[in-house]
Formats: C-alpha cells, sequence, structure tokens
C-alpha cells in the first residue's frame, strides 16, 4: 500500500515535471517566434503607436507616483541612517545608488508588470477565448504579428525613457527630501552624486529597461494566448501572467545588476 | 472538396475523435450532428488546419494539409470561409471595418476595390447603415450576418459553420437557415454546419454525418437518417436531443 502511495506521488510529479518542460519548450517558440516577426513592424506600425501610447505614455502616471514615492523613501531613511554616522553629505550617493540601479528600475518593472502585463494577458485571453485569435488565423493573418509584436517592439521602446523619467523624478524628489527634511544643501546632495556617477550605474539602469520589457510582454502575451475555460480562464491566465513576470523581473533585476558589476567593476 | 481520412484526435489520454473518416463535396451542404461536447467544432478547426491530429490525414481539394506549416495554410484557408460560434468579430473595429480588415491585411487592393467588397457584403447581409456601428450595437442575429459577410469576404469556395443558429431566437435562426441555403443556391458554394439542433439539418443539409462518442456512426444523405438503426440516432429522431 505505501509502496503504492509513493508511486502515485512520483507518478503525478513526473506529470508537473513534464507539464512544466512542456510549457516553456511552448514558451521559447512563442518568443522566437515574437522575435521573428519583428522585421514586419513596418506593416503594424499603426499597432506599434497604439501599444507605444498605452504601455509608454499611459504609464507615466504610476511610473512617477513609484519613483517619487521610492526617492522619497529612501532619502528620508538613509539620511537618518546617515546621520548616525555623521555622513549626512553622502545622501546623494547613497540614494542615487538605490534609484537608478536598482529599487527604482525594479519598482517601475513591478508596477508596469501589474499594469501592462495585466492588460495584455486580459485583452489577449478574452480574444482567446471568443475564437478571435482563432479568427485572426483562419483568415491568413498571424496573431503573433499583429497582436504580439507590436506589443514587444512598444515595450522595448518606450521603457527606455520610462526609465529615464523614473530615474529623473526619483532623484529629484530625493534632492527635495533631502533639502527640507534634512535640511541638506542642495549643492551638497548634487555634488556627491555627480562625480561618483558611472557609466556602469546607468548601463545597470538602461539594460532593464528591454530586459524587463521583454520579460513583462511576452509572458503576459503567452499566457493570455493559453487561455481556456471561460471568463475564469482569463481570470487565471492574466493571474499567471502577473505573478511568472513580476517574479522573473524580481530574478532579472538581481542577475542584470550582478552581471554587469561583476564586469564593469 | 474536404477530406478527413481516419483522423484521430486526443487531449491528453481523453479521445476527442476516434479514426474519424467523412467527405464533404463542393456546392454540397453538410450537417455535422452530436450532443454537445463531443468535438463537433473541433472537426471545423480541423479542416482550416487550426489544429492538427494526433493519427490521419486532411485533405483540401485534393492536398495533405496535415504536415503543412501555419504560413503555409493561409492560401489554402482562404479557400474556406468560417463562422465562429460567439462570432469572433473584433469589437474595437466597426462593421465595415471587420469585413474589411482581412482584406487590407492579405490583398493589395485599392481602397475603392476594398470599399465596393464590403459594402456588398454588407448588401449581402441586410446591413445597410449599420457599417459604422460597432458590434456591440447589434442583435445576436445581425453579428451573425456579419460574421457571415466576413466570411464571404475572400470569395470562398465553402464556408464552414459552428453552431450557426445557437442562442439565436426562432426568426434570428430562420434566417440565419435561409441565407446559408441561399449561398449554396446562388452562390454555388458549399457549406459545412456543426450543429446539435435536428430541425436546422433538416431544413437545409444535404447530407448529415453524425458524431456520437468520438466516432461518426451515420454519414450520408439527410433523409436516409431515418432508416438509421443506431439506438442514439433514433433517441435524436424521437426528439430527445437536448437531453444527452
Amino acid at each position: 500500500m505505501p509502496l503504492t502511495l509513493i508511486g502515485n506521488y512520483v507518478d503525478s510529479k513526473t506529470l508537473q515535471l513534464k507539464e512544466l518542460l512542456l510549457t516553456m519548450q511552448e514558451f521559447f517558440y512563442f518568443a522566437l517566434r515574437a522575435f521573428s516577426t519583428l522585421p514586419k513592424a513596418k506593416r503594424y506600425w499603426r499597432d506599434v503607436l497604439d501599444q507605444a501610447l498605452i504601455c509608454g505614455v499611459e504609464s507615466i502616471p504610476i511610473v512617477l507616483v513609484s519613483s517619487i514615492s521610492i526617492g522619497a523613501l529612501m532619502s528620508m531613511e538613509v539620511g537618518n541612517l546617515l546621520e548616525e554616522f555623521g555622513a549626512k553629505t553622502m545622501l546623494g550617493r547613497s540614494t542615487s545608488n538605490a534609484v537608478l540601479r536598482e529599487l527604482g528600475p525594479l519598482l517601475m518593472g513591478l508596477m508596469l508588470s501589474a499594469r501592462y502585463g495585466s492588460r495584455n494577458g486580459a485583452e489577449l485571453g478574452a480574444m482567446q477565448i471568443s475564437e478571435q485569435i482563432d479568427a485572426l488565423r483562419a483568415f491568413g493573418t498571424d496573431p503573433i504579428a499583429k497582436l504580439v509584436m507590436p506589443r514587444l517592439l512598444a515595450a522595448l521602446i518606450m521603457f527606455v525613457p520610462l526609465i529615464a523619467l523614473s530615474d529623473f523624478a526619483g532623484l529629484q524628489t530625493g534632492a527635495l527630501v533631502a533639502e527640507y527634511y534634512h535640511k541638506i544643501d542642495p549643492g551638497i546632495f548634487w555634488n556627491s552624486i555627480y562625480p561618483r556617477l558611472a557609466p556602469k550605474d546607468f548601463v545597470v539602469s538602461f539594460l532593464k529597461a528591454p530586459v524587463f520589457a521583454i520579460i513583462i510582454t511576452l509572458v503576459s502575451s503567452f499566457n493570455g494566448f493559453s487561455a481556456r475555460g471561460g471568463t475564469a480562464g482569463v481570470g487565471r491566465s492574466t493571474i499567471k501572467g502577473i505573478v511568472a513576470s513580476s517574479g522573473l523581473v524580481l530574478v532579472a533585476n538581481f542577475y542584470v545588476s550582478k552581471i554587469v558589476l561583476d564586469i564593469m567593476h | 472538396m474536404i477530406e478527413l481520412r481516419n483522423v484521430t484526435l486526443k487531449y491528453g489520454e481523453k479521445v476527442i475523435l476516434d479514426k474519424v473518416s467523412l467527405t464533404v463535396q463542393d456546392n454540397t451542404i453538410k450537417a455535422i450532428l452530436g450532443p454537445s461536447g463531443v468535438g463537433k467544432s473541433t472537426i471545423i478547426k480541423l479542416m482550416l488546419g487550426l489544429i492538427k491530429p494526433n493519427s490521419g490525414q486532411v485533405f483540401v481539394d485534393g492536398v495533405d494539409i496535415t504536415p503543412m506549416k501555419e504560413a503555409d495554410l493561409y492560401p489554402i484557408r482562404r479557400k474556406m470561409g468560417i463562422v465562429f460560434q460567439g462570432n469572433a468579430l473584433f469589437d474595437s473595429m466597426t462593421i465595415a471595418q471587420n469585413m474589411s480588415f482581412f482584406l487590407r491585411e492579405n490583398l493589395r487592393l485599392p481602397d475603392e476595390e476594398i470599399s465596393r467588397r464590403v459594402m456588398e457584403q454588407i448588401r449581402f447581409a441586410g446591413l445597410e447603415g449599420y457599417e459604422d456601428q460597432l458590434p456591440e450595437s447589434l442583435s445576436g442575429g445581425m453579428k451573425k450576418r456579419v460574421a457571415i459577410g466576413r466570411a464571404l469576404i475572400f470569395n470562398p469556395k465553402m464556408i464552414l459553420f459552428d453552431e450557426p443558429t445557437a442562442g439565436l431566437d426562432p426568426v434570428s435562426s430562420r434566417k440565419i437557415l435561409n441565407l446559408i441555403a441561399s449561398l449554396k443556391k446562388n452562390n454555388d458554394l458549399g457549406a459545412v454546419f456543426v450543429t446539435h439542433i435536428i430541425d436546422d439539418v433538416f431544413a437545409i443539409a444535404d447530407e448529415v454525418a453524425v458524431l456520437y462518442q468520438s466516432k461518426i456512426i451515420f454519414d450520408g444523405p439527410t433523409e436516409q437518417l431515418h432508416e438509421s438503426e443506431h439506438p442514439f440516432i433514433r433517441s435524436i429522431l424521437s426528439d430527445k436531443i437536448l437531453e444527452l
């Protein structure tokens, strides 16, 4: 009897592993197909523009909220800590490291995963359930070129200026908190940043933009395309997409920083 | 002509279609009848190459489409039009845009020719004056007619209908069935329609294939259905289909 139970357990785990590997293989092909359709961007430039508006312009408020809050929070907390060591003049440098390299891009990635990723997942999932994606295929249109490629390209283009905006807003807010909360002269704050800014700070920051764009767009789109089982299925696939892309954003954030800093230290 | 030859399809361990063979001749209306969830819609998707069978072959005009890649299937699919059960209209596009979308996507036609073809289909579907409306503002029957107009946009030889009268009131159902019959009469088009409503079959189908428990248990002229001794078919003819 225990042997049967162990056998059943092993069987179910093997099946789960097989399904996971199969899903990973499908995702890999899906991603390859999405990249291979990038040359069709000229044909779908209107869709690219529409998506650029959605993931870029319309995301500005949420990116500003996250970068302003992280800039303010870092400046306030780190300032309190540095005060204990009499090193408040280093506040600018500490804040800029956090805002430019780590927490700024990370929070932006998570916010875009929630906003843009959920929108992609729900929209494409609803299209899948209502057979609109099958209709595209049935009438001779490649749904990946029409629906996924514009989202991918728009995110690749728009996430870079969003990161720049996020960096700018985060640092400005940090400077304001330093001036009005910690009573640090803005000149001292900025002087602790500019001379010490290195190319690696910007490489880490801006390299995260395309990495997050690829993760968020492809994971959410793949889950939308995989939606099954009516409106409840759309909900399930959207949640799966957000959870997976947010998790991958967290992991990628660490590895991009580590790899770039290892190479450019 | 479309032919399924010994087609088997499984989802995991579940057998959906078991060595199914059937043929749809040009200029013929063929019904595929069976209870809900038996795999009727799957047959239509196999005919279009939207899904691939585990074994067996699907021929369209004598060409085996089963080993074909997606890009090679597009010209084959344009020989057929499809009307999905839920119509699959693009809800952000107007009626005219829904009809013109695939023309613009696939054929390099001048705008005047696209407009002419779209208006032709709008008139055929009896939807003059609704060109600029969104699908959400139309009734179920009207949406179905838009979907039929869209299916005709490439001048196909055959149209595939997935439960064309499902969810429609009796008057709209009758209009849609008449429209399907008129396509054969006036446009020399063949049609395949899957349904679980036996009255629809007797109303317009020349031939019927009955799918039951993954197998085709009858395939022949509609009028010969009465001669079948199969218990399931006898129960259908006794009007028990909705209970099954």
